[in-house]
């Protein structure tokens, strides 16, 4: 089976390393994934035009269908897009007659029929928690990591599917586990990043992210894990604020599939390391050698970030 | 005379146009901040700065974006394989016709001794490539009226331009083909080049003409005969052959000159082709003299901008230099609708009717504006609102064929607008619902009126949810936005349980002018906690759509 990967509209242009780490895992996995030119997912438009929020939506879910395609989410704010759009569509018969007739005009349609889920849900719902640990040939070795999940991805959770238990969450966690790292309890786990406010409000936007990385500085953990663009260009903004304030950051932060990638063996490169702000220095003083008779690869340590090289 | 006329007043009008193009450069500027460089300073930024990337590395990625993207057109390939041939026909075409057959005499001759437009490969080869240009005309015309974003957006000036691009095609080869046909211009070349008076050879050379060529004389110039063709032929050979090429190899104007034969003579007397030659050379000097105004600049500009976004970042650029390239980029459109045929918001225009949203016509109306054409407030107001709808996802900036850096240009308009009074539209129906609150904010007696209201709320199925609430505050005790202020009543007006507790009372201008509405996060934290099912967050957005609509209202 294909899946169509969709990126929205920050990936490409504001965190490709998440595009690139995902696809090399999503390879090296086996799951493959057919091209389809998707537009926005609604999201940014919601706050003010509900119509074109659900249309949006929907031709999205509309071009998926004519492919037979599920959908594989990046953004967590895309995927609570898409499940709220078609949850409103599955409930309101007029609203779902209108978004038919304008699909029409192009030649689609929507029944409802496609499968949207976060990369992260098919990882563990349709790869496996299991296989994963199987094929990890380079565990983490207790990297502590604070993970944030995501408001759009897990909440409202009857309609997102993310994870059935929005309070105590356990699916990223799970995750972390297969790639042998510790998942670390701290305070900012299921909390909002600020994002949503960035344009509406920014000074309470920056606050907000600010205080998630005052939890994690409280938290122990090395590196923190986010799996949202949106929460990554927060982390970056912050991070950014915090530099030119003359204050010290995060240690790093780091996209599950580049953990994973990591852990599969991947090369750094290909998971786009490189390109997280601010770069997770400690991630790879938990990387083992790798197996006898694999390629070598040897640390080269470059200004704060490290980067492995064959 | 006539044509040494035209061609020197084409290229007088072209020069002093382009002329006034360098200088709108270094004038138009797009916001605030570019109207701070005067010409001078710009023209020094944009001349150092190109002096800077060249005798540096950063050559080596303007001459790659030279190639791939300008000469081979690689941006284009990347989003459609038919809008690539199409314009790879136009580009090798047109570039090929100018070089071989327009400039031929001064370019193709200095390079090839033996050059001579009516042998091969050179006769062949003109027709192919007009040809090439014409399938790429015809491909280009396709597209824009079964694509539907470019149908949407044809505009006349990208009619003109096609139209003109026809007239040249077609009238050269259908001067090709009458020249083909006529017995005037045998006549005048069998006098210059085979100096021929005896009637008897004339006739032979008509006959072979007649038959080979594809000649059409008049009844009785020409004779069968198994002799006659035998000198003529020979006579052929000695004076023709060696300069002239069968007619048959310029395939497209002999395939048409066989459709003509029935009215070649006439055309012939009727000066056909004399007028087929002005309408020829006049239309070429009219796409001459309009090139600095037409879409046909981007053979110029295009490499420029290329080159130069190739080897710079927006963020780092002097901005002198950066109010030049914005002015410059602004010019180089040439309306050719990639980006709205790939806009990720353009499918919202099918409910919002709102031509500003497609970034192609937001970039026209933003060029108009430079230039000074602002037009009314509504009209900057739709470009406002369009600026806002865009996500700035960057697929324009990405795939545009010129590789204009439409992202930066919006940014520059939005702070533009924003200077002018059109600032985020979410921030005025704010503004707009806190206004309309203040009245019934903070009085002790409320008239509680919740007749029809429900109905008002009408976007979301749940949003008449919060007739269910009954203030047990677990909304509120959840919200981060609450958690994160010192004095939540103050800071925020109401809290969220309170906002559900308004409507409950019909207090809609009191909820929906209540920061706590306009600053939520989305979280959903409310939603979740709720024990009674309320859809707290989607009735805050639910709100948010109310304000928007209670805005508009009093605008119009």
């Amino acid at each position: 089976m294909r899946y169509a990967l969709f990126l929205g509209c920050k990936i490409p242009s504001y965190a490709p390393q998440y595009e690139t780490s995902a696809r090399a895992v999503l390879k090296e996995l086996g799951l493959k994934l057919a091209a389809v030119e998707f537009n926005c997912c609604g999201y940014p438009l919601r706050d003010q035009h509900f119509h074109s929020f659900i249309l949006s939506a929907a031709r999205n879910l509309a071009l998926a269908e004519a492919k037979g395609v599920p959908v594989i989410t990046l953004c967590k704010c895309c995927l609570g897009s898409l499940k709220r759009a078609q949850s409103f569509l599955a409930q309101q018969p007029e609203l779902l007659s209108m978004v038919r007739a304008k699909l029409a005009l192009e030649g689609l349609d929507y029944q409802g029929t496609t499968s949207v889920r976060h990369l992260q849900s098919v990882l563990h719902a349709e790869v496996g928690v299991e296989k994963i640990s199987d094929l990890i040939t380079r565990p983490l070795q207790g990297l502590k990591v604070a993970t944030m999940y995501g408001c759009h991805a897990l909440r409202p959770s009857r309609i997102t599917g993310f994870d059935n238990n929005a309070f105590a969450p356990s699916l990223i966690e799970d995750l972390l586990k297969a790639v042998g790292a510790e998942a670390v309890p701290w305070k900012g786990r299921l909390k909002c990043c600020g994002g949503p406010l960035r344009e509406r409000n920014p000074e309470l936007s920056l606050a907000t992210i600010m205080m998630r990385l005052k939890e994690f500085a409280d938290s122990g953990a090395e590196v923190l894990n986010v799996d949202c663009p949106h929460t990554l260009l927060q982390v970056k903004w912050a991070h950014e604020t915090l530099t030119v304030q003359g204050k010290a950051s995060l240690p790093g932060v780091v996209l599950y599939p580049q953990l994973l990638g990591l852990a599969l063996g991947l090369e750094p490169k290909r998971l786009a390391l490189d390109k997280n702000s601010p770069p997770p220095r400690e991630l790879t003083g938990h990387l083992p050698p790798p197996a006898e008779g694999k390629n070598l690869m040897s640390k080269v340590v470059s200004g704060n970030c490290c980067y492995l090289l064959p | 005379m006539i044509f040494d006329i035209s061609l020197y007043l084409a290229l007088a009008i072209c020069v002093a146009g382009l002329i006034y193009k360098i200088r709108s450069w270094l004038t138009v500027s797009v916001d605030h901040q570019d109207r701070q460089y005067p010409p001078a300073q710009r023209a020094g930024a944009a001349l150092a700065g190109l002096g800077r990337a060249v005798f540096s590395r950063r050559i080596g990625p303007m001459l790659r974006a030279l190639v791939l993207d300008g000469l081979l057109q690689g941006r284009s390939l990347h989003h459609s394989g038919l809008a690539w041939v199409a314009h790879i026909l136009l580009f090798v075409g047109f570039m090929g016709l100018l070089l071989l057959h327009a400039l031929g005499g001064q370019i193709t001759a200095s390079l090839f001794r033996d050059y001579y437009p009516t042998i091969d490969p050179w006769l062949w080869l003109r027709d192919a490539l007009g040809i090439m240009v014409l399938v790429g005309v015809g491909l280009i015309i396709a597209r824009r009226l079964f694509v539907r974003g470019l149908r949407l957006t044809t505009r006349t000036r990208d009619r003109l331009a096609i139209i003109l691009l026809a007239v040249v095609l077609l009238s050269g080869f259908a001067l090709q083909a009458v020249k083909i046909t006529s017995s005037e211009a045998f006549d005048r070349m069998a006098r210059e080049y085979a100096g021929l008076d005896d009637p008897q050879e004339i006739k032979a050379l008509r006959s072979v003409w007649a038959t080979d060529y594809g000649v059409v004389f008049a009844p009785g110039q020409t004779g069968g005969g198994e002799e006659l063709m035998a000198l003529g032929r020979e006579l052929n050979q000695n004076s023709c052959v060696e300069c002239h090429s069968p007619a048959a190899h310029a395939f497209a104007s002999y395939g048409l000159s066989m459709v003509l034969r029935s009215v070649a003579l006439a055309l012939d007397r009727a000066g056909g082709p004399q007028a087929l030659y002005f309408i020829h050379f006049l239309a070429c000097f009219l796409g001459l003299a309009m090139l600095p105004f037409t879409k046909f600049l981007h053979l110029i500009v295009g490499p420029v901008i290329l080159a130069v976004n190739a080897a710079t970042q927006r963020a780092t650029m002097n901005p002198a230099a950066r109010a030049a390239l914005r002015a410059l980029e602004l010019d180089a459109c040439t309306h050719c609708g990639t980006c709205t045929v790939h806009c990720s918001v353009a499918v919202t225009l099918r409910l919002l009717p709102n031509d500003e949203i497609l970034p192609s016509e937001r970039l026209a109306s933003l060029a108009a504006k430079a230039h000074g054409n602002n037009g009314d407030r509504a009209h900057l107001a739709a470009m406002r609102d369009g600026a806002y709808i865009c996500t700035n996802c960057q697929r324009c900036t990405r795939l545009c064929p010129l590789g204009i850096n439409l992202n930066d240009l919006w940014t520059a308009l939005k702070q533009d607008l924003a200077d002018e009074g059109l600032g985020a539209p979410l921030k005025e129906i704010s503004t707009f619902a806190g206004k309309a609150a203040l009245p019934s904010r903070g009085r002790k007696e409320v008239l509680v009126n919740t007749n029809g209201f429900q109905k008002e709320l009408k976007h979301s199925a749940q949003a008449n949810s919060f007739a269910e609430c009954y203030s047990c505050r677990e909304c509120t005790n959840a919200c981060p936005l609450v958690f994160m202020s010192e004095w939540p009543n103050q800071e925020l007006d109401l809290l969220p349980h309170q906002v559900m507790y308004c409507l409950k009372l019909g207090l809609k201008e009191e909820a929906m002018g209540a920061r706590m509405v306009w600053n939520c996060l989305t979280c959903y934290e409310c939603q979740e906690a709720c024990p009674n099912l309320v859809q707290v967050t989607d009735v805050m957005y639910e709100l948010r759509y109310l304000a928007a609509q209670a805005a508009q209202a009093a605008t119009a």
